[in-house]
């Protein structure tokens, strides 16, 4: 069992979850501003939908973007050089798309459970958006949004379909955990894909676990801590 | 309320028995199904060419078909897929099958053979021209030698010629030889080892050249019942149908040679 | 200087029309749950922008549809105390109260322990609003406005949210805390008593409109108008009949000589507390007295509540009298079949719509 397809695809989901980090919030508090209810509807739509398609269709649609033959594509060879199909880039590609509407529904709700009247208050007070979002907003919605993120990186950890079709299957380059799981069944190397797979069920324990972890750390903080209330009346200096 | 969704839970219960025993029910003169599991470069030709006109011939017998790499294939009939005919892209994996019993050995043809071809993209710019300047490609589409048949035999055209080693790192490995095509279709792969019916099944890609003279052994296509099969009549039916004229005719026009020596 | 304010905003089912200016004073707002009190104060902090109109604060222009001006809450200088507070959960009553105070303010630090010193919040300092009970909160809230020295102070049902037995104590502290505040303060409630004590002018709304009503004590005593007189909490009222040199007033029964009244009035409304029962009959002027019928009563910790239906023969089946008295004037009697309630024509309140 080479340690190779565990060292890819740690690399391409911790380098997925970094930019779908930022890009999930940053889009989550975008859309949560939108004051149009119709608008929200749609781009909430567009931005969830790689979430119900299979892997495939999105394979389908990332190679019909960045394939040699397709215009896109074609443009970053022959003006850039780059070519993104059959790259370790393309991994990470795949697994930003797959996983970016997890990370963005978590932030969107994360956002909204914030009372609205607090982000009334904090303007108010004087306090402009930016400062808005990161000592009031971040704060406050950071269990769910690290949960989020959390899940994000297993579902990026775990992209197969469409990881085939634009990065290909090769050893040492491109070939992650998931189908290096399938190769070796395939193979009928039973032992190796065992072994694969228990390497893939402790980090999703992990995973789920520390979900759990912020969950209820969120639930603590919300609650009233009735026990430390003073008395009503005894503090009337 | 709750009459009424017992009633419908019951409805259903008796419809799905009802569909269950007619299909276990499968006195030979009515219609009979049957399942070939076959390798994916078998695919088009049986789909749009052999299978409508086996049914057309055989009106009672419907032919269910499921096709996918060899070794996956026979994976699943070990596991007890419900299959009738299998028809590998190798030996190896119907030898398996044999010697397990799962396969009547008696019923076996060694009907074709297929070429192993290095093809590239219509268009592509890269400086393949031949197996011996496969070095000069950035990645090489093959299925996977462990599993596919055809990733079998392009390690050993490979290996034959001396380029497998030198050339390990830029291998993509195919879990069949569909995928390995359409690797090299899209552009993905600069170059691709297939076989010569993959080849010809589409116009995105043209062929560099033929695994040279001794490279590689003789691929052969074989096709077997499976003992254990509910439709031995209907089975046996399909596989002469398959060694007839008319049948092979039609797999020469997809590519295949047929096995002189069958 | 003052509030001058004249917007409008017109939401699926509800319009918002408020009109009023406001010279120094401090403004209550007395309006029903849903009259669109909250949406007023919203608008006059920026978080709403009105569909059209003008919104003017010490002279400085805050909203102007037709010159295109709106600016941003965070610029107003307006201190808002939320109903719910509004206090920041993740900081402490320190962090919450000094937030707002900008970086290069040289003397954060002295500032805020100065104003917790005033608003007796030194000793609260570093626990957390979950940690404090609703009156301390509201000090928070209140301190965490007022350290930004704001124009005006905009209270939004600041009682609503506490124990009955505590509302008299921080009304009054907050009475104090705003002795010293020079600015306008408007204080919104649906609490007749809270806009009593603590308002000197009043503003009514009802379905989004206003109307200004002067001073809140002449406003209490002489309405003018039906809805003011209802939300001032009177609850008799009687349409009035024209009877030539008469008027009758057909929910009581009685009759009043026009030469009574200084113009038309159309209705005729008298305080439930304003009643004099009397025990025994004695020489009656008819139109004074009115006999009625005891429907029900209802019993409260210091007062009992009488459900009266007048015994006159021309008021209608359903009208009904209500009537207030403390249990100690009451003295302890049985409850009657039957009651009569002298009308004194000093609280006798006309009303003109």
């Amino acid at each position: 069992m080479s340690f190779s397809p565990i060292l890819i695809s740690l690399k391409t989901a911790s380098l997925a979850i970094l930019i779908t980090f930022i890009l999930g919030i940053f889009t989550a508090y975008i859309v949560v501003s939108i004051k149009s209810k119709g608008l929200k509807m749609v781009i909430d739509g567009i931005l969830t939908m790689p979430l119900v398609l299979p892997p495939t269709v999105i394979g389908f649609m990332l190679l019909a973007i960045f394939g040699v033959n397709r215009p896109i594509g074609r443009l970053l060879l022959d003006f850039l050089g780059v070519k993104i199909v059959f790259s370790w880039t393309a991994t990470v590609i795949a697994a930003i798309v797959i996983s970016f509407p997890l990370m963005y529904r978590a932030a969107r709700g994360a956002f909204e459970q914030v009372d609205e009247t607090l982000i009334m208050a904090a303007r108010t007070i004087g306090l402009n958006e930016w400062k808005i979002f990161w000592k009031i907003m971040m704060p406050l919605a950071l269990p769910g949004v690290l949960s989020g993120g959390i899940l994000s990186f297993a579902r990026g950890l775990g992209e197969f379909g469409a990881t085939a079709m634009i990065a290909g299957n090769i050893a040492g380059k491109t070939q992650t955990l998931p189908m290096a799981i399938y190769s070796e069944v395939a193979a009928g190397n039973m032992e190796t894909a065992r072994g694969y797979v228990w390497v893939v069920l402790t980090l999703s324990f992990f995973v789920v676990v520390s979900m759990n972890y912020f969950s209820v750390k969120r639930f603590d903080k919300s609650k009233s801590n009735a026990s430390e209330r003073l008395m009503e009346g005894e503090e009337w200096a | 309320m709750k009459r009424f969704l017992v009633s419908v839970l019951v409805i259903i219960s008796v419809l799905m028995t009802a569909t269950g025993c007619a299909q276990k029910a499968n006195p030979s003169t009515e219609e009979t199904t049957i399942t070939l599991a076959a390798a994916a470069s078998l695919k088009n030709c049986f789909e749009d060419a052999l299978i409508p006109l086996f049914i057309e011939k055989n009106p009672e017998i419907t032919v269910q078909a499921t096709y996918d790499s060899s070794g996956k294939l026979q994976a699943q009939i070990e596991e007890g897929a419900d299959v009738d005919v299998f028809f590998s892209a190798g030996m190896k994996q119907m030898s398996a099958l044999i010697e397990r019993g799962i396969v009547d050995e008696a019923s076996v043809l060694e009907l074709l053979d297929n070429e192993v071809v290095l093809i590239k993209g219509v268009g592509a710019e890269n400086a393949v021209y031949s197996f011996e300047s496969i070095g000069n490609a950035e990645t090489i589409a093959i299925g996977d030698p462990e599993s596919v048949p055809a990733g079998q035999y392009a390690r050993e055209v490979l290996t034959a010629l001396g380029l497998f080693d030198s050339n390990a790192e830029k291998f993509s490995l195919g879990t069949n030889v569909t995928e390995v095509l359409n690797w090299v279709a899209e552009g993905s792969a600069d170059v691709g080892i297939v076989y010569a019916t993959d080849a010809a099944s589409t116009d995105k890609v043209e062929i560099v050249a033929k695994a040279p003279e001794g490279s590689v052994g003789s691929i052969i296509y074989p096709v077997g019942m499976v003992a254990q099969t509910n439709h031995e009549v209907a089975s046996k039916a399909f596989l002469a149908f398959l060694a007839s004229e008319d049948a092979l005719k039609i797999f020469e026009a997809y590519g295949f040679v047929v096995n002189a020596s069958k | 200087m003052g509030l001058m304010i004249d917007i409008k905003k017109q939401y699926k089912d509800f319009t918002l029309e408020v009109n009023f200016d406001n010279r120094g004073s401090r403004l209550g707002i007395l309006g029903a749950s849903g009259s669109g009190k909250s949406m007023l104060l919203k608008c006059l902090a920026g978080i709403i922008t009105p569909d059209e109109g003008k919104i003017i604060l010490n002279g400085r222009p805050l909203f102007d549809s037709v010159q295109g001006i709106n600016v941003k809450p965070q610029k107003r200088k307006i201190g808002y105390l939320f109903q719910n507070y509004a206090l920041f959960p993740h900081m402490t009553v320190a962090e919450n109260i000094g937030i707002g105070l900008p970086k290069a303010d040289k003397d954060q630090m002295a500032k805020i322990l100065k104003i917790m010193d005033r608003f007796h919040l030194t000793a609260l300092s570093e626990k957390y609003p979950r940690q404090i009970s609703g009156g301390q909160q509201q000090r928070v809230a209140l301190a965490r406005c007022m350290i930004l020295e704001p124009e005006i102070l905009l209270l939004d049902e600041p009682f609503s949210a506490l124990d009955d037995h505590l509302k008299d104590h921080l009304q009054k502290e907050v009475m104090d805390y705003l002795s010293d505040f020079n600015g306008d303060v408007v204080l919104v409630s649906h609490s007749r008593d809270e806009i009593y004590r603590m308002s000197d002018s009043l503003m009514v709304m009802e379905h989004g409109k206003s109307s200004f009503m002067g001073t809140t004590h002449e406003a209490f005593k002489s309405p003018k108008y039906k809805y003011v007189a209802k939300l001032t909490g009177c609850k008799n009222f009687s349409d009035l009949e024209d009877d030539g040199t008469f008027y009758f007033a057909k929910s009581w029964g009685l009759q009043y000589p026009k030469t009574q009244f200084l113009d038309v009035p159309k209705y005729l409304g008298i305080r439930a507390h304003d009643f004099i029962v009397h025990h025994e009959l004695s020489e009656m002027p008819s139109n004074r007295f009115l006999r009625g019928k005891v429907l029900r009563t209802v019993e409260d910790i210091f007062e009992l509540t009488f459900y009266i239906k007048p015994l006159h023969p021309s008021v209608s089946e359903d009208a009904e009298v209500v009537f207030k008295i403390a249990k100690s004037k009451w003295e302890n009697r049985k409850i009657p079949d039957a009651l009569i309630l002298e009308i004194p024509l000093e609280h006798l309140i006309p009303l003109y719509a």
